[in-house]
This record gives structure tokens, sequence and C-alpha cells, in this order.
């Protein structure tokens, strides 16, 4: 009795952190929220100031009245707007391609056999540790002789080779038992009903975790539209933001309004799948 | 029955008919990763035996670019500087990510609620991250330099120093970063199992032996990860170099990615970045298979 107490995963009293280390993480939390959150909590505050009244020391930190014209200025006299919504739009577009081209390429890795199986699997994981960085200059010479520069399709199509994806969702479906689908082709289903209608439904959250990946890869890209996008109208939010401080004497109140707006998609992805992002299945499944 | 020859013909059939049906459903996946990621590795190696291409064709100059490369100051700089960049990134990030995750274990209140906050800057793209460190760093108005200002009467030029500047860009890399870290490394800390935990307590090991002789040691799985994930990554540092400092000043934030996109835009020479590239995919594939045989032997 005694002996199998011991092996429970149960929490023994004196195994509980006492008050003093308690205190010290509550303290240690406290300070990294603190430096987590004031550089949003600020470029909120002077997104609603004056550029100039930025130099006034010391700061008033919430202004008495509230200034829009930063805003104005950002959709009046830049393209956030467009930025925004191209990135919104090539972030879906690519997550829903990838989506599809990964699944079906993680199925035949994990459910097929066929010739050239191991040395697919080895060039895979090769890839993964390929620094995307260092392409860009073939990249940018291939993209052109294609004729697509300056296009949504130069964004799109080099975004869907990431092998990441694949392996990722290898492992989610490798895991599942493999007499569901055996009894399935007895029954006399084909290969892409298999895959569509058993192994896709099964795997949900890893698509889930796979789709918020990719969106994310693409939402924070910045170099390769810098390289490849050259038309205002075309850019994305990171490269377009990064513009504003381009000029002569840089507007803070602009770059803070962009940046502040320019956090508002992502937050909403992330509230409305906390779960996800929390629970570390990301990584997990990378690592896996 | 069958004869043998029939059989083994209908074999052949159901096998070749099982590799077209692999490679359809593999065709897609295939087909981008050798037009955008296999021939852009060997695109590099051809690159870096030419020179221009941009304004005019490109032309063979056989070693001239790999000369020039070793030799040029900037070049040798911009690896320096990568490296010691990455060097001081992600020992930090490791470090303060680990000790946000062990408080987090410890707390029993609003775990989830500072899981959240120190998750959040994570999932802002690291330009955005940057650009928001300017309100940060600022000689004028930025937060860190008022609260400077209030204790010591004299504002600090993170950006402007030239030893300072380099060391600036990786603390934005550790604020974006240890949400990600912390999470993975809590998650990892959460999923050993207790049995031990109660053994070493039984034998009168304290907090901190249990520390560095359990948890450290039963983490390796994910510090494996981890260190092969954070060097792929920060090896490629660029955005918030281009924001942040754009090379300077004099030249010390010139990373290896800054001189890549230069190359192609400044200097119009994609040849030397095309050679540097492909050294940094080398040094990245080298430093990844070495990661992978020190933790294989150490295990």
């Amino acid at each position: 009795m005694s002996l199998r107490r011991s092996f429970t995963n149960r929490p023994i009293a004196s195994l509980q952190p006492t008050g003093a280390m308690m205190l010290t993480a509550y303290v240690v939390l406290c300070f990294a929220s603190i430096v987590s959150l004031t550089p949003f909590l600020y470029i909120l505050s002077t997104s609603i100031k004056e550029t100039n009244s930025l130099f006034t020391y010391p700061p008033d930190w919430i202004p008495a009245s509230i200034y829009w014209g930063n805003f104005q200025k950002l959709f009046g006299e830049t393209n956030f707007a467009r930025w925004t919504l191209n990135t919104l739009f090539i972030g879906i577009a690519i997550t829903l391609l990838k989506l599809i081209i990964d699944a079906m390429a993680a199925f035949a890795l994990a459910k097929l056999e066929f010739f050239g199986k191991n040395l697919i699997s080895v060039a895979l994981l090769l890839a993964v540790a390929v620094p995307v960085a260092a392409l860009v200059v073939p990249l940018f010479f291939i993209i052109r002789s294609m004729g697509l520069l300056n296009s949504y399709w130069a964004l799109i199509l080099p975004a869907l080779t990431n092998p990441l994806g694949i392996l990722m969702l290898r492992s989610f479906i490798v895991s599942l038992p493999a007499d569901l689908d055996h009894s399935a082709r007895l029954d006399g289903a084909s290969e892409w009903q298999v895959f569509s209608q058993m192994t896709l439904p099964l795997i949900r959250p890893g698509l889930v975790v796979h789709a918020i990946f990719t969106f994310m890869l693409q939402y924070t890209s910045f170099l390769w539209p810098l390289v490849a996008i050259q038309s205002d109208k075309k850019q994305v939010l990171t490269v377009g933001i990064s513009s504003l401080k381009s000029n002569f004497v840089v507007d803070w109140g602009l770059i803070s309004a962009a940046s502040l707006l320019a956090t508002i998609p992502i937050t909403l992805l992330f509230l409305a799948l906390q779960k996800y992002f929390l629970s570390q299945n990301m990584s997990g499944a990378i690592k896996g | 029955m069958l004869s043998t020859t029939e059989h083994r013909k209908l074999r052949l059939k159901a096998r070749i008919r099982q590799n077209l049906t692999a490679y359809a459903f593999l065709a897609p996946a295939l087909i981008f990763f050798v037009l955008f990621l296999a021939w852009p590795v060997v695109a590099l190696l051809i690159q870096s035996f030419q020179t221009g291409g941009i304004m005019s064709p490109a032309k063979y100059v056989g070693l001239e670019n790999w000369r020039q490369t070793f030799t040029d100051p900037l070049v040798v700089k911009s690896i320096r500087n990568t490296v010691v960049y990455s060097l001081m990134a992600i020992p930090a990030v490791f470090i303060i990510a680990m000790i946000l995750a062990l408080s987090l274990n410890t707390v029993r209140f609003g775990q989830n609620t500072f899981k959240t906050i120190i998750y959040y800057p994570t999932l802002q793209p690291i330009l955005l991250a940057a650009l928001m460190f300017t309100f940060v760093l600022h000689q004028d108005f930025g937060i860190l330099n008022i609260i400077l200002r209030a204790i010591t009467g004299e504002p600090v030029n993170f950006l402007g120093n030239r030893n300072l500047a380099l060391p600036t860009i990786a603390m934005v890399e550790v604020w974006k970063g240890a949400g990600f870290w912390t999470l993975l490394f809590l998650a990892g800390i959460q999923s050993l199992p207790r049995d031990l935990y109660h053994a070493a307590e039984l034998d009168g090991a304290g907090p901190g032996r249990r520390f560095f002789q359990l948890t450290l040691p039963l983490l390796k799985p994910t510090f494996f990860f981890s260190f092969i994930f954070a060097t792929i990554v920060n090896l490629q540092i660029f955005d918030s170099v281009f924001v942040l400092t754009d090379g300077g000043p004099v030249n010390a934030t010139v990373t290896t990615t800054w001189y890549i996109y230069r190359s192609l835009f400044t200097f119009n020479e994609p040849g030397y970045g095309a050679t540097l590239s492909f050294v940094l995919v080398i040094l990245v594939l080298a430093l990844t298979a070495v990661q992978t045989i020190l933790f294989r032997e150490r295990r």
C-alpha cells in the first residue's frame, strides 16, 4: 500500500514549493508581464498623441485628449488598408493550398509504400535545416524568369515549399491506428477515399496546428516580400510598415498607430484559437 | 491457379499502381519542393561562379566571387556579427525562458493569465517587435531611456553605439522569443515523471539539486530540438537589423542576410550574395549536424 502510494503521480505535500519560492515566482512573472506588455501600451499611448508632443520630458503617459490624426493619416495617405488586406489574402491562400498539398504528401509518406520513400524522407528532413534567407538570390531570379516578380504569385508559390508542415502532419498520421484504413481498403475504398474521408477528419487537431503555423509564418515574413514586391499597392503589412520609417523626417506617431493596428489581426486569431497556441502542440508536433 | 509468371506479372502491376498512387499524392509537394527549394540550392552554387545577372546577362567568372568573399572584410565581419549575435541571443533567451518556465510551474493561481501575457510578444512579426523597440530605445522618447534619464540623468544611444548596437538587436529577439521558449520548456518540465522527483526528495535532494541533476538532464530532448531550431532561425537574422540600424553604426550590425540582401539591391552583385548564401547554408547544415552528434553522444 505504502509502496503503491509512492508511485502515484499525486504531488506529496513536501514537494510543494515553499512560500518564499512561490513569492519569488510571482515577482518574476509580474516583472516579465510588465516587460512583455509595456511596449504595446506605450505605442497605444503614442499613437493617440501628436508626434512633436513625444519629445516633451517628462512625457504625459495618458494624453488629456485623444488625437486621431495619426490614424487619419494612416488610412488617408498610406496604403495601410491595402497592405493589411494583401497580407490576409496571401496568408489565407497559402494556408489553404499548403494544407492540402502537405496533407496529401504526408499521407503518402505515412501510409503508402513506394520506391524512393526513404530518399524523399531524408531530403525533407535535410531541407528543414536549409536557411530560407539564403535562398532569396536564386529565388529572385527564378521568379523573375517566370515573369512573376511584383505579383501575388511571387509571394504564394515559394511559400508552399516549407517541408516542416509535411513532417508534422506525417507524425500525426503515423500515430493513427493502421487497422482502420486496412479495413476500409478491404471494403473497397480507394486511397483517395481513405485519405479524404478517414485520415483528414482524424487529424483535425494537426491540421489546425499546421494552419496556424503556416499563417503565422506568412504573416511574419519580411525579407522575401521586400525582395519580390516593388509596388506599394501589392505590398504586405510588415514591409509596408517598415517603409513608413524610410521618410527623411520619421513620423513616429504614424508608425506607432500602424504598429498598433498591425497587432490586431494576429491577436484576434490568437484569442480565437488560444488553446492551440498555448498547448504547445505546435512545437511538440514539429519535434515529433 | 495462377502460374508463377502470371503471379509475378500481377504483383508487378500492383506495385506499379501503388507507386503511381503514392506519387500522385506526392506530386504537388514534390514539384514545389524541387522548384523552390532543391533547385535554388543548386542555383546558389552556379551563381557563385557568376557575375552580373540583374541588368546584364550573367557571366562566368570562375572562383572570383569565392576569392572576394573570403577577403572582403565586410563579409568576414557579417559572418562574425551573425555568430556573435546568436551566441548572445540564444543563451540569453534560453536562460530567461527557463526561469520563467520554472516560475510558471511553481505558481498555483493565474498560471494561464501569465502564460498568455508572456506569450503575447511571440505572436508579433520580428519586424514589428523591432519597430516597437524604437519606442523603447529612442534617445528622446524611448521608454527605457525615460527610465534611465530618471535614474542616471543620461540617455543611452543604444543603436548609435558601436558596442551596444548588436546586443540591443539581440535584446529584441529575447523580448520577442522568450514566450515561445518558456511555453516549450514548461511543457517539457510538466511532462517529466513525478516519481523521480519524489525519490530524489526522499534521498534528500533540495530544489537546486533536483533542478540541475534531474530536470536539466531529463529535458535533453527538448533542448536538442530547441538549440537546432534556434540556431537555424537566429543565423538568418535580418528584419530587426534592417529596420533598426541597417547595418550601422560603422558596420557594427552587418549580418550575413543583410549582406545577401544588399548584394542584390545595392551592390548589384548577386554573385557575392549567392556565394555568401552558400556559405550560410553549409554553416547551418554543419552546425545542425554537429549538434545532432553531440546530443547523441552524451545521451
